[in-house]
């Protein structure tokens, strides 16, 4: 057998990259926001944008059974999934708060970012700064989560019920899928000056193709965030290296598995180091960015823009500091949750998404009274 | 209407702005401004970068009995709200 043109990391990298920039063009040319999903359903008092997730969910759900079902995901559900606790719910509604402030989570962020947009480049320092918080409170935090725990060991409520995941996942799947299929969310009616754009349920249906495919190809969903406290870890060994070498989370590991494909082990941490993390997420990182951009750019709208009233740059800066903080303490973001954990009925994901919905109403909340006030 | 009212455009660069500032924006200024807008006195004009702001203006002013264009230049969205009572130059209300 002749030896593969690139070596299994490179292939990785690169089909992570793909991915993520398919991603990135199809949520800038369907404007897909996830916080505006959830804020816009207390804020606007309409479900429409939150049936464009849903849908994304339930055929993610459909889609992954099916791969399952194929020995495409031998990891099911797949590592890295932690006990659920109330710090997990906690974390969900700090994530939901600050996604509303920052005027989208951390995908839309990164899309918002590619295409110029002034306030993602302050939600981006927030959640640095959010990150490098956490890192400081990291064994605090971490005692008071384990504290509470809700169902020790129980990473799905497959497992927390003993039932096959397809019986428990797929039957709701494929009812969702088909009642927001019938009532699916188009784009506005009559003629949509719009250029190049993409119905939000074709976008639902894109990026749970490209969740599928990287857990398939990774064996992990989708993730970001912990990228963000591996550039703080760089930048404060930097910096202040006595203090970096002190921080007990920049040492830690907690991610490890081995990878089904090509039997590499890919492990790493929040440290400042290149590891397993930075192999999967810097790439996802750029590609969302890239990807973005290049859509709106061939689109004529890539306007890189600096004028941003003073109270939105403080909410988005706010805003991504909760993110940082919110994904941290609940064990992932939103694109971890919603994409990946949600469709596998993951414990904690289900909690973390519980509080987005509390999150996303105080968020809009402040965002009206404070922020956008004439 | 008569010949001589004023009508004016009042305009409002929302461009770079956070998500959902442009709506939010637009709603008050369409409920600031409705009896003029009714009454063709007055058009509001939105510049944004937003493209999900072109679908949920037209759509949240339409609800509210205004008529809306929108128009694209230089990369961006130019979302025009006018009354009933509205006339361009040389047209009548």
């Amino acid at each position: 057998m002749s030896a593969l043109p690139i070596s299994p990391l490179a292939a990785l990298a690169a089909c992570e990259f793909a991915l993520a920039a398919a991603a990135g063009a199809v949520m800038q040319r369907s404007s897909f926001c996830m916080a505006g999903a959830f804020r816009d359903l207390f804020l606007f008092r309409t479900a429409r944008p939150l049936a464009s997730v849903g849908l994304l969910v339930c055929l993610s759900a459909v889609l992954i059974q099916g791969a399952r079902g194929l020995g495409l995901l031998p990891l099911y559900p797949f590592p890295l999934l932690g006990s659920p606790s109330w710090m997990t719910v906690g974390g969900g509604l700090l994530f939901g708060v600050g996604m509303v402030l920052a005027g989208g989570c951390v995908v839309g962020t990164l899309y918002q970012a590619g295409t110029g947009r002034p306030s993602a480049w302050w939600a981006l320092a927030g959640l640095l700064l959010g990150s490098a918080a956490y890192a400081e409170w990291q064994p605090w935090l971490r005692a008071l989560d384990q504290q509470t725990v809700l169902f020790a060991g129980a990473r799905t409520l497959p497992q927390v019920l003993g039932v096959d995941p397809a019986l428990l996942a797929l039957p709701p799947a494929l009812l969702g899928a088909a009642a927001l299929w019938r009532r699916r969310p188009q784009l506005p009616p009559g003629s949509c000056p719009v250029a190049g754009a993409v119905a939000p349920w074709k976008a639902a249906a894109a990026l749970a193709a490209v969740t599928a495919a990287s857990m398939a190809a990774t064996g992990v969903p989708l993730g970001v965030t912990t990228t963000y406290a591996k550039a703080v870890a760089a930048l404060e060994a930097l910096v202040a290296p006595a203090h970096a070498g002190a921080v007990a989370y920049f040492r830690m590991g907690p991610f490890g598995y081995v990878h089904p494909w090509s039997g590499l082990r890919l492990a790493g941490g929040p440290g400042p180091h290149w590891d397993g993390v930075s192999l999967l997420q810097v790439p996802v990182i750029a590609g969302i960015f890239l990807g973005a951009a290049a859509s709106a750019l061939s689109l004529g709208e890539l306007r890189p823009r600096w004028r941003l009233p003073r109270a939105q740059a403080a909410s988005a800066l706010v805003g991504g500091v909760l993110m940082a903080l919110g994904s941290r303490v609940g064990a992932g973001c939103n694109l971890w949750h919603v994409f990946g954990g949600l469709p596998v009925l993951a414990t904690t994901s289900l909690l973390f998404t519980a509080g987005l919905f509390p999150g996303a109403w105080l968020g809009g909340k402040i965002l009206v009274k404070s922020v956008m006030r004439p | 209407m008569s010949e001589s009212s004023p009508h004016r455009t009042l305009e409002f660069d929302l461009r770079g702005q956070i998500c959902p500032s442009t709506l939010l924006t637009a709603l008050r200024e369409i409920n600031r401004n409705a009896a003029d807008l009714r009454s063709g006195q007055v058009a509001l004009v939105f510049r944004t970068d937003h493209r999900d702001a072109v679908g949920t203006i037209p759509e949240a002013a339409a609800h509210m009995g205004h008529r809306t264009a929108v128009t694209r230049s230089d990369g961006c969205y130019r979302i025009m709200i006018t009354g009933a009572g509205w006339a361009e130059p040389g047209e009548a209300a």
